[in-house]
């Protein structure tokens, strides 16, 4: 019955959806919108125009659901095409297309900077034309997810659907393009879109008055820290912050929910602090949560933006951290970064994360290509300040707050990965002597710089003569994780909010891979590197990753993930298990840190992975009996708890490190095995 | 008397082509004329013979003035450029890319010259384009309606 329902609401605009799809045209030139519009009719989709800016604006502000997509000349008279772009994005999430008889790049970078997700040039050809409802999906993708997934597999029905149309040739290009791109760029798109909630429920399960979901915006958050704040986390009980927070539509279940993720958070963060007290004292007193708080906005941000079908878990801490993996790298950034800090007094993640905020906020449109050099050459200069780090971090979440947070932690990623090496050098020294708790983080950290840095760690202290062998090794790694990442995390991490799951896939096969690669090179032993690579082809076989590789849509990537995930949950833990041990084998200097390990793992697992297996099992089930896009949800749940779950284990780790004086061996043991989990 | 017509109509294109008048967006355009739009063709070149000349009209206004404001008449002439290239227009859309040149130089000389060369190649074409039409129309009368 509500498969029918909702195919009844949708039906007409989704089911062949490129078809009909409702564009406003708007150029001032009779004869371009003429053309344009007979243009847009032979792709059938649904066509209005206008050859005035001012009254498109009116139409879409009168009317903001009669339309999916925009395409407006930039030169009119009335108003400049850019302030009607800009006008359309800060008013309603609508995809802008940009349309020009000038190609300059200064131009069209103009319109791609003010938010246009699209530009092209007069005269406008069918086969461009053919292709634009994929931004309007990839808006879609980056509201909600079920909706996306909807859409995704109305997309790929019009292969048979719909073949005999004219748009058959779409149709083709379709299934395919639809997914990456809309994944890839989703981001940026996502960020507005908060208010897109309501058509979603409505849409997706318009017979179910079962639980509205929740999206547990940034602003959403940030009122909840703040009633939290208010009211003493020991004292703030889901009705009071309800009230203090006087938010519509919320209720207590939601607040109790979020809650019980936040104090989780707030325990494994405490975990961390209590080893960097001093450290954090000495650093100004700068409140560990606070700034954990911003991070978990981002966190929050990202796994809530990404889909309202998350929200419906609510689990804040647990989504954060697993759910994206630039999220937990942000949560798991900041304790290194202090640690970090602490120790040198200088760089890290957290700045890395931080600049490639910005670095979005300024281009929240470039390539990745650029995103990288960028960020390399900012990450250089922020290792000089530190001030730069602080700030960084605070503004991080307004930044989030504001835009393309996945943009900026893929970038991130990528990019850290090349810088590392030179941070490694710096730090490692700086390090000897150490924390664990520090190493411990970076370890844990599923970015490629936490790893780094824990290598870098590990050689000073206990391999100093090996030092250089195992940074080359370290920036090997380094750079074949980076390779990987361009390939698939770009891809996922932009994508992030629905690709999220794809992201951290990639992400956590990344970190195992650096973890190993930092094992290899500590044991001097290179087989690991190997394996883990073969690890990380046998995940990316089940999941397609080599379609990630090349640069396909994230979309499969996703659902290949999800359902490889969804059929491997169970396998995936032996696999853990079977990683680990690999690693002790391969660490045959080390065999006893192996084991003891292994041993952490076990006893970690115990309080952990409870929890995680139930999360999976369930996620598992509720998989099976649905589509595989649907999978991807419930999976993301999956993933998510089970990122969390390492994290909790690291932090574990961490504290168990402390009190046997286990060496960072161990630690990066544990990294590992807790990345593999996560990957799972 | 149908078959005549639709063979002179044939030529007169052609020779446009053939003189560089019009590009492959007018084949374009041609192709996009069916049973949907079957005026399309014919709708879209009278929008650019009326506001060609419009424009051509304001451009010159525009330089008559003592002080000529170039970024309007950039504007203009950018706008020129798009109904011509929209059209498939294509020696006028090049003169345009001249004249912008000019406009961004700020020589009211080199402005009035291409605005007489692209005023020449407008009227050229629009007569051409004219006979096209009403050829097209003589045509359509040789059948009778469906």
């Amino acid at each position: 019955m509500r498969p029918e329902e909702r195919k009844g609401v949708v039906a007409r605009r989704r089911d062949q959806f490129p078809v009909g799809m409702r564009g406003l045209a708007v150029d001032d030139d009779p004869v371009c919108l003429k053309v344009l519009e007979t243009l847009l009719l032979r792709c059938q989709y649904h066509v209005t125009t206008t050859n005035q800016a001012a009254i498109a604006l009116k139409m879409l502000r009168e009317n903001r659901d009669m339309f999916d997509l925009v395409i407006s000349d930039v030169h009119m008279p009335d108003m400049d095409g850019f302030k009607l772009l800009e006008l359309v994005g800060l008013e309603m999430d609508l995809p802008v297309i940009m349309l020009s008889v000038n190609g300059e790049t200064k131009t069209v970078l103009k319109g791609i900077t003010h938010g246009a997700c699209d530009y092209l040039l007069k005269p406008v050809r069918i086969e461009e034309l053919r292709n634009i409802w994929q931004h309007v999906i990839r808006r879609k993708f980056g509201n909600r997810d079920r909706g996306n997934i909807d859409i995704y597999e109305e997309c790929n029905k019009p292969p048979n659907a719909d073949s005999d149309h004219v748009h058959g040739h779409v149709s083709c290009v379709s299934p395919d393009q639809s997914g990456r791109p809309s994944k890839k760029r989703k981001e940026y798109c996502s960020e507005e879109e908060d208010e897109g909630e309501g058509n979603t429920q409505e849409i997706d399960d318009p017979s179910a008055p079962k639980k509205p979901r929740v999206v547990w915006s940034v602003e959403l958050h940030r009122k909840f820290v703040a009633a939290v704040n208010q009211l003493g986390i020991d004292k703030a009980v889901p009705k009071r912050i309800l009230e203090l927070m006087n938010v519509e539509k919320l209720t207590r279940e939601n607040v109790a929910s979020h809650l019980q993720k936040y104090r989780l958070y707030l325990k494994r963060l405490s975990a961390v602090a209590s080893q960097q007290v001093s450290i954090v004292a000495a650093l100004g007193g700068r409140d560990p949560f606070l700034h954990m708080g911003a991070f978990e906005g981002l966190q929050g941000y990202q796994a809530f933006t990404s889909s309202s079908a998350l929200s419906s878990f609510t689990s804040h801490g647990l989504l954060n951290s697993p759910r994206n993996n630039p999220a937990s790298l942000g949560t798991q950034g900041v304790p290194a970064s202090k640690s970090i800090q602490t120790v040198n007094g200088s760089h890290t993640l957290s700045h890395s994360i931080s600049d490639a905020n910005k670095y979005n906020i300024s281009l929240p449109g470039s390539q990745h290509g650029n995103l990288g050099q960028g960020l390399a050459t900012s990450l250089g200069q922020t290792q000089m300040q530190q001030k730069w780090i602080h700030e960084e971090t605070d503004d991080l979440s307004t930044i989030l707050s504001g835009n393309v947070l996945a943009n900026g932690m893929s970038s991130t990623l990528q990019n850290v990965s090349p810088l590392l090496p030179q941070e490694l050098v710096e730090c490692t020294q700086a390090k000897i002597g150490t924390q664990p708790s520090v190493r411990t983080t970076s370890v844990n950290s599923e970015h490629l710089e936490r790893p780094v840095g824990v290598s870098s760690s590990l050689l000073d202290s206990h391999v100093s003569q090996q030092s250089t062998v195992p940074l080359s090794g370290f920036s090997a790694s380094g750079l074949l994780i980076h390779g990987s990442f361009n390939n698939s995390c770009p891809t996922k991490l932009g994508g992030t909010s629905s690709a999220c799951a794809p992201a951290r896939s990639s992400n956590d096969l990344m970190v195992a891979r650096e973890t190993k690669a930092g094992a290899s090179s500590f044991g001097g032993t290179m087989l690991l590197p190997p394996d883990m690579e073969q690890k990380y082809l046998n995940f990316g076989g089940g999941n397609d990753f080599k379609q990630k590789l090349d640069e396909r849509g994230a979309d499969n990537l996703i659902f290949d993930w999800n359902s490889v995930a969804s059929s491997q949950l169970p396998s995936n833990i032996g696999a853990h298990h079977s990683v680990s041990q690999r690693w002790n084998n391969s660490n045959s200097n080390r065999s006893n840190i192996g084991a003891r390990m292994i041993g952490q793992t076990s006893s970690n697992a115990s309080t952990v992975m409870p929890q995680m297996k139930t999360d999976l099992f369930i996620s598992g089930d509720m998989l099976m009996p649905k589509n595989v896009s649907d999978l991807s949800i419930p999976k993301l749940q999956s993933e998510l708890s089970s990122s969390s779950c390492s994290f909790d284990g690291l932090l574990n780790s961490i504290v168990k490190v402390e009190k046997d004086d286990v060496t960072f061996s161990d630690d990066l043991g544990c990294g590992d095995f807790y990345s593999l989990g996560a990957c799972i | 008397m149908a078959a005549a017509l639709t063979n002179q109509l044939n030529a007169l294109v052609n020779n446009m082509f053939a003189m560089g008048l019009l590009d492959d967006q007018f084949q374009q355009l041609q192709i996009l004329q069916d049973s949907s739009a079957p005026d399309f063709v014919s709708e879209v070149v009278t929008l650019f013979c009326d506001d060609g000349e419009r424009i051509i009209c304001e451009i010159a206004r525009q330089l008559e003035k003592p002080n000529v404001d170039f970024d309007r008449v950039d504007s203009y002439v950018h706008q020129l450029k798009g109904s011509s290239a929209s059209v498939g227009a294509q020696k006028v859309k090049n003169t345009c890319i001249q004249f912008r040149e000019f406009c961004q130089q700020k020589s009211r000389d080199g402005c009035l010259k291409t605005l007489d060369l692209v005023r020449t190649e407008f009227y050229d074409l629009r007569s051409r384009f004219q006979a096209m039409l009403q050829l097209e129309q003589q045509i359509q009368a040789c059948y009778p309606k469906h």
